[in-house]
């Protein structure tokens, strides 16, 4: 294999020539073929942009339930060229990948294993179709991985930034709390990372983990609360909270109950009856004319709380991994999943594999085609209802389930192959002068 | 709950009332239609040029003496050999979620009488077709319709709501403005698409709820092409549109049968799962 071709550089340059290509035949499909290469969802960006730029309010578009900043970003398809956002969103697309590179070289990651874990972001289809499609997710990848890499100096004003941006990053709040409640402060007043280093290593240090499932323990609860209670996790909450509030008041004083309708309350309370990936659209459905009891709002809620909690108290110490599960347990358990959801793991995703045991034949490849097919039998009953018009609301939620399954079947692959690694070492004493000599 | 929707729905009943009566007076289809209206040339749409005026009537047969009508269309010529519609034909097209409306307008006397027409007049071809519950049109993809120049102007009245089902949903009407100098170009034969989109049906046990329209209605609305703008009003002819073929659509529903055991799998499958990953993270 010709890997030593493979540089950043390179790897970089040939994806934004794929980006741009991409984006070249979007125009062309758009102008010429029935079925368009541009997302919807552009299009309702661009309106808001477009009455944004006429002076108006970008809530005057109906279905834009996005913060008016995305709108702002936008003023240049309207003033510019149309195609303006898309570029900005394949920008943030690459971004991601050079972010990637960042954050495992800061992990001690050998270059090979890096740059092979950008391609996977980079070159993943599913990725780099979102952002020439002009689809804005690419920008909420970026930032969260630039809160990871500024996790200790300045991370509260992203964090507060990119939930009012996009509310989801909200379940990131526990184990960034908890991280940050743990001083992990070396000699530089920074944290210390955790070096990546050779399995046989880790599998000695097989103890650390279980740190972690102590202090779940009932006698140790005091103590572990105490510890989320400390300079830095008052200053993140203050500072990220403070960000929120700012830009939310500041868009509720510029447009109104309009705006904390459309951009903050639909999400929180959204139930669609129209089919989507999600297991729960056709009970949805079934009782949209009577509405829901407390108890199976509880019902649906409750799994998706349990999950996020057990995940939070035993991985959160290995928070790039936390957050990846927790990423891809919210969407499967959500009230609401569409294919867009998915970039919100998949830019996670390279920054686990470095670590993971599983090979690519046959666990992992098992892994691809369990979640790929499960989505396309999904894909095939959804094309017949939507379609065809056919009545298969029965096979689609049962392929809803049937895609529930892969993606348990996947966490559960992952979660097992795991080698579990803080992200910052616990001893700083300990892992200090080794970090120190491998500066040198 | 329908309040909003009142007063367009007053004006469509009292246009397509006018028009009935109309047409029965006449022994033709378009030949002689007697019922012939106007609209200052300030108002946009045909349903918002008599909005003022419904709210004033409690009954639509007593809007042709209560309309101003008669006072501002005074003086106003209405004998300019006006086109007249030869052909009508409307098809739902597509299978699906997603289909569309085709309108096949003809007109007579195509070569001469229209050329001459539109030398002297501006004039479109109004279509308002009153959607049944449960079919929807989006006002933005319309939108883009006439920055492509196919359509003139569009506007949708009513329930705009692009995502609710059609139980939580109103009615609406989509008026459509197409120049008819685009006609002739076409030698008088028009076609006119209209993408509709259908809502969610409520739950039915046959699995399949049927939507059923309703005619449209087909107005002619021209002026003078040096009509002075202080004084300028849109001469409206209606054509009479009953007898177009019936368009049904059928769409997919739930059924309240499955109720009870949907929402129970749902359920223990969420749960199952849920503690199989905590099982997995917690003791593995």
């Amino acid at each position: 294999m010709a890997s030593a071709a493979v540089t950043l550089p390179r790897v970089m340059l040939a994806s934004a020539a794929l980006r741009v290509a991409l984006l070249v035949f979007g125009e062309w499909q758009d102008a010429h073929l029935e079925v368009r290469y541009t997302d919807v969802d552009y299009l309702v960006f661009s309106d808001a942009a477009a009455s944004v730029a006429a002076g108006g309010s970008p809530f005057a578009r109906a279905t834009y339930r996005y913060s008016p900043l995305l709108a702002y970003l936008l003023l240049p398809n309207t003033l510019v060229h149309p195609a303006w956002g898309k570029v900005l969103f394949s920008a943030a697309d690459l971004l991601v990948g050079m972010f990637i590179d960042i954050i495992l070289k800061l992990r001690g990651i050998p270059d090979r294993t890096r740059i092979w874990s950008v391609v996977a972001w980079l070159f993943n289809p599913f990725t780099f179709t979102i952002g020439t499609r002009g689809n804005c997710e690419p920008i909420v990848c970026a930032v969260i991985l630039w809160i990871l890499i500024c996790l200790m100096n300045g991370a509260a004003f992203w964090y507060g930034l990119i939930v009012h941006f996009r509310i989801y990053p909200i379940i990131y709040a526990i184990p960034f709390v908890i991280v940050l409640g743990k001083s992990y402060a070396g000699p530089a007043g920074k944290p210390i990372l955790t070096q990546w280093t050779s399995k046989q290593h880790l599998q000695s240090d097989k103890s650390s983990p279980s740190v972690e499932g102590a202090t779940s323990s009932f006698t140790n609860l005091w103590s572990f609360l105490r510890s989320l209670v400390t300079r830095n996790t008052i200053m993140f909450g203050l500072l990220s909270g403070s960000m929120f509030f700012l830009w939310t008041g500041v868009f509720f004083y510029l447009y109104g109950w309009e705006f904390l309708n459309e951009a903050l309350l639909y999400h929180l309370s959204r139930t669609d009856p129209r089919h989507n990936f999600s297991i729960y659209f056709y009970h949805i459905y079934l009782h949209h004319q009577q509405g829901f009891s407390s108890i199976q709002k509880l019902a649906s809620f409750l799994p998706q709380l349990i999950v996020q909690l057990a995940l939070i108290v035993r991985f959160s110490r290995d928070l790039p991994f936390c957050l990846f599960l927790q990423t891809v347990a919210f969407v499967a358990f959500n009230k609401v999943m569409t294919a867009q959801y998915f970039v919100w793991f998949f830019c996670l995703l390279p920054l686990i594999l470095p670590w993971t045991t599983m090979k690519l034949n046959w666990k992992g490849l098992a892994c691809i085609l369990v979640w790929m097919g499960s989505q396309l039998h999904w894909l095939m009953w959804a094309y017949m209802l939507e379609f065809k018009g056919q009545n298969v609301f029965i096979q689609l939620w049962a392929a809803g389930l049937m895609f529930l399954a892969a993606n348990i079947f996947v966490m559960l692959m992952v979660i097992n192959h795991h080698r579990s690694t803080p992200l910052f070492s616990s001893s700083s004493v300990k892992f200090a002068g080794k970090v120190a000599s491998k500066k040198e | 709950m329908a309040a909003g929707r009142w007063p367009w729905l007053l004006v469509v009943a009292w246009v397509s009332g006018v028009a009935a009566a109309s047409s029965s007076s006449s022994s033709q289809t378009g030949s002689s239609q007697k019922f012939i209206n106007c609209m200052p040339c300030s108002k946009r749409y045909v349903a918002d040029a008599f909005d003022t005026f419904t709210s004033q009537l409690a009954q639509h047969r007593d809007l042709a003496e209560t309309s101003d009508s008669a006072d501002s269309c005074k003086g106003l010529d209405y004998d300019l050999g006006v086109p007249v519609l030869s052909e009508l034909h409307r098809q739902l097209v597509g299978e699906g979620s997603h289909r569309r409306l085709v309108y096949h307008v003809k007109f007579v006397n195509c070569a001469d009488a229209m050329v001459n027409f539109l030398d002297s007049n501006d004039a479109n071809l109004v279509v308002i077709e009153n959607l049944p519950n449960g079919v929807f049109a989006d006002p933005f993809e319309l939108q883009h319709f006439v920055e492509r120049k196919v359509f003139l102007d569009v506007a949708v009245f009513g329930d705009t709501n692009l995502e609710l089902p059609s139980a939580l949903s109103n009615r609406s009407t989509v008026e459509i403005h197409v120049d008819l100098a685009l006609s002739a170009s076409m030698s008088c034969n028009l076609v006119i698409d209209l993408p509709l989109h259908a809502r969610y049906p409520p739950l039915d046990a046959s699995g399949y709820a049927t939507v059923e329209f309703g005619s449209p209605d087909m107005l002619l609305r021209y002026r003078k092409k040096d009509t002075l703008p202080d004084s300028c009003s849109w001469l409206l002819k209606d054509h009479d549109a009953t007898s177009v073929e019936k368009a049904v659509w059928r769409i997919p529903c739930g059924d309240e049968a499955h109720i009870g055991f949907v929402s129970s799998i749902t359920f223990l499958s969420a749960l199952v799962c849920s503690i199989s990953i905590v099982i997995a993270a917690l003791f593995f």
